[in-house]
């Protein structure tokens, strides 16, 4: 450790650190619209500028000005702050002046700098940019217009997620970031994850909105609409009204949502329970027949594109299953259609979810049967904050409630779903059963929990070791690939999740949380799970009366038409 | 419809040529029977001529509201022909249409909107949709 001096007081570095995360840690507040914790400092914003005292001195980039023994550092001199309300009144130069109308009005970083700092008057004067609006995705909307060019998304996509589906294109002022040939996001290799609008400072980036045909649908008195809610959305919605990060708002969300005039409430997590029962069934016809392994889960739409367009090798290794999203949503449409007797044209379904590549996935043609689409709207998280506030309730003021049956019963195990990890979890719990007809002694798989981005564990089942794998965020799901392509054969089961941390970190969740907000997320999943009475997804009793009486056995005729799917090799330009 | 031994018969509706051939191509080799046309007077010559089941009609042709009108034409003579309005224009002008709601729906007098580029696989997914034996779409004359 090194001792530096900031602002008239000495602070403790690490030898060869940035300054920036050194100031952070002294809990100095340092404003940038570029920097992104772990990976390599850019410079690009230019907004994190201190001033050094001696030596080359003069304003440096904290970001990427490394720390040095005994230097002295003003954070905000006159001469720092002035030169960053200067790059705030240029970057405002030729931003669009929207605000009122901008979805991320409230909500971005460049209007809070530009409050924070006093720009009260238009010092610069820049010709507006006049980039195309990509409205062309079913899950993202590009508005580059608005982008500052910071590059986090760029970095995101790229180094991240191991996609680079936008880069920077052009040169000098006509800079801008885009996709190859500058086509649409929709033609692009883009998965669709939404990673980029989590880091996206302004209004550049945002989700393809659902909110108007939901809206649309309440107020019809010929539809009757049904809504399902993914197993992360009660630990992360509360953050929206200002509930502390991993509170259960379970039972006041299903209460806003009667009160929005949803006709049914289900729970995406009963589904979560059916799945595992298909896709435990399966893995076990797969390791008993010789079947394709390891097999991948398939229940994360970003994850099945990025397959589809970067290692078609693998289709076959996918779980035929749907995923929960889908599974519900086919349920709802047949099932739940015939029992009440509703023309499934009539029904629409909505579904709430941590994702926008959900928005993608439910516009799949595989998803829809004589032409009605299984599930009609994907509404996001912070939609559906919108939505609840626009209605003027406030969840925290709310009388909780509890789902509708028969898809609204779910076990913990369902609900584990929601964090990377928990579908291996739920999956190891019922196959464990599945293949010896006792549970296990120690419900929790410990080596598949937590935030790392790559786990593996060995489970045995009947004296066989089942060697499972677990990867969140698709960067590491390239490490694991990668392992396989080049030979690597003792694993059996893997799980994959799009987005780092899971779907409790997904691209529609709440954007204000840092990590410990996800970490907050995910030790509520694990402390339901903990305190549930049931604990695994085969002692779900609506799931199991739904195979006896509609789809017979899991991998069953029925079971096949209804929860299972194919996908195919996807071109895109790239 | 049709005869159900006939090919289902698509109006297609677009200036852009290039456009025109990979589309005729894509829904020939789906089971269609495309009917191209590059301008607006030819598309309505085509549309007198036959019954068609669907529509496929590019905004900005001649004239920048030039969809808007053939959609206007094309509902009047025939209420219930299915209408798919595809455009560039939000990326071209900034402006966004939808059909999101039975509202847009009625003065778009479009079923459905999408935003250039398109996926195939999507445009196939809105045309099984439109002309399935469910179809839930709203007419208005």
């Amino acid at each position: 450790m090194i001792s530096i001096e900031v602002n008239n007081r000495q602070i403790e570095a690490h030898e060869g650190e940035m300054l920036l995360p050194a100031l952070r840690r002294a809990g100095v507040d340092v404003p940038t619209l570029c920097h992104m914790e772990h990976l390599t400092p850019t410079g690009a914003c230019r907004l994190c500028v201190v001033e050094v005292e001696g030596g080359r001195g003069g304003l440096v980039p904290s970001c990427a000005f490394p720390v040095q023994a005994g230097m002295k550092v003003r954070t905000h001199s006159a001469r720092a702050i002035r030169a960053r309300k200067t790059i705030v009144e240029l970057l405002l130069s030729n931003h669009p002046d929207d605000c009122l109308y901008c979805a991320r009005n409230n909500d971005c970083q460049l209007q809070e700098l530009a409050a924070q700092l006093g720009v009260r008057q238009r010092r610069y004067r820049g010709a507006k940019t006049a980039h195309k609006l990509d409205v062309s995705s079913p899950a993202i909307v590009r508005d580059p217009a608005k982008c500052i060019l910071c590059g986090r998304c760029v970095r995101v996509c790229e180094e991240i997620q191991g996609v680079g589906a936008i880069d920077f294109i052009g040169r000098g002022s006509s800079t801008m970031v885009g996709t190859a040939f500058d086509q649409g996001l929709n033609v692009s290799s883009c998965v669709t994850c939404g990673q980029c609008i989590m880091v996206c400072p302004t209004g550049a980036l945002r989700e393809h909105s659902s909110t108007k045909e939901v809206m649309a649908a309440l107020h019809d008195p010929d539809r009757h609409v049904v809504i399902q809610h993914a197993p992360s959305i009660s630990v992360s919605l509360g953050e929206e009204f200002n509930i502390a990060p991993g509170v259960d708002v379970d039972g006041a969300m299903v209460t806003a949502l009667r009160r929005l005039g949803f006709d049914r409430v289900f729970d995406t997590s009963f589904a979560a329970d059916l799945t595992i029962m298909e896709e435990a069934s399966e893995l076990a016809h797969r390791l008993a027949h010789g079947g394709k392994l390891p097999m991948f889960t398939s229940c994360s739409p970003g994850w099945i594109k990025f397959i589809e367009t970067f290692y078609p090798q693998f289709i076959e290794n996918l779980s035929t299953c749907k995923s929960p999203q889908q599974m519900l949503g086919a349920v709802i449409k047949s099932v739940y259609a015939e029992q009440q007797g509703i023309d499934p044209a009539k029904i629409f379904s909505v579904s709430v979810m941590p994702c926008v590549a959900k928005k993608f996935e439910a516009s799949r043609p595989e998803f829809s049967r004589n032409g009605v689409p299984d599930v009609d709207a994907v509404l996001s998280t912070r939609e559906l904050a919108r939505i609840i506030r626009m209605r003027g309730l406030d969840l925290a003021r709310l009388e909780p409630d509890t789902a509708d049956t028969p898809f609204g019963q779910r076990t913990a195990a369902g609900k584990l779903f929601g964090a990377t990890g928990g579908v291996m979890e739920a999956a190891v719990r019922t196959a464990h059963y599945l293949l010896t007809g006792r549970e296990l002694t120690d419900m929790q798989v410990q080596p598949v929990r937590g935030l790392a981005g790559v786990k593996e564990a060995s489970v045995n089942i009947n004296g066989r070791t089942i060697n499972v794998a677990v990867a969140s965020g698709l960067g590491n799901a390239r490490v694991l690939l990668d392992q396989i392509a080049q030979g690597r054969k003792d694993l059996h089961f893997i799980e994959f999740m799009t987005c780092p941390g899971g779907c409790i970190a997904g691209g529609g969740q709440p954007r204000t949380a840092n990590r410990d907000a996800i970490k907050a997320r995910m030790h509520a999943l694990y402390k339901i799970d903990q305190d549930a009475p049931l604990r695994a997804s085969h002692r779900n009793e609506s799931v199991q009366r739904l195979y006896s009486e509609y789809l017979g056995q899991p991998l069953g005729h029925r079971s096949h038409e209804l929860l299972h799917t194919h996908y195919h090799l996807r071109e895109v330009l790239r | 419809m049709n005869a159900p031994h006939d090919k289902p018969i698509i109006l297609v509706a677009d200036d852009d040529e290039d456009f025109l051939t990979q589309l005729r191509m894509q829904l020939e080799a789906a089971g269609y029977l495309p009917q191209t046309a590059q301008t607006l007077d030819d598309a309505r010559r085509i549309f007198d001529s036959q019954t068609i089941d669907l529509a496929i009609i590019d905004l900005m042709m001649e004239q920048q509201d030039g969809g808007f009108t053939l959609c206007y034409f094309l509902r009047k003579h025939d209420p219930h022909v299915p209408i798919i309005l595809v455009s560039a224009v939000a990326s071209e002008t900034g402006l966004r249409f939808d059909a999101a709601t039975d509202e847009e729906r009625s003065w778009v007098k479009a079923d459905v909107f999408l935003a250039k580029p398109i996926r195939f696989e999507q445009l196939h997914a809105e045309i099984q949709r439109l002309t399935g034996p469910y179809s839930r779409r709203v007419t208005w004359s």
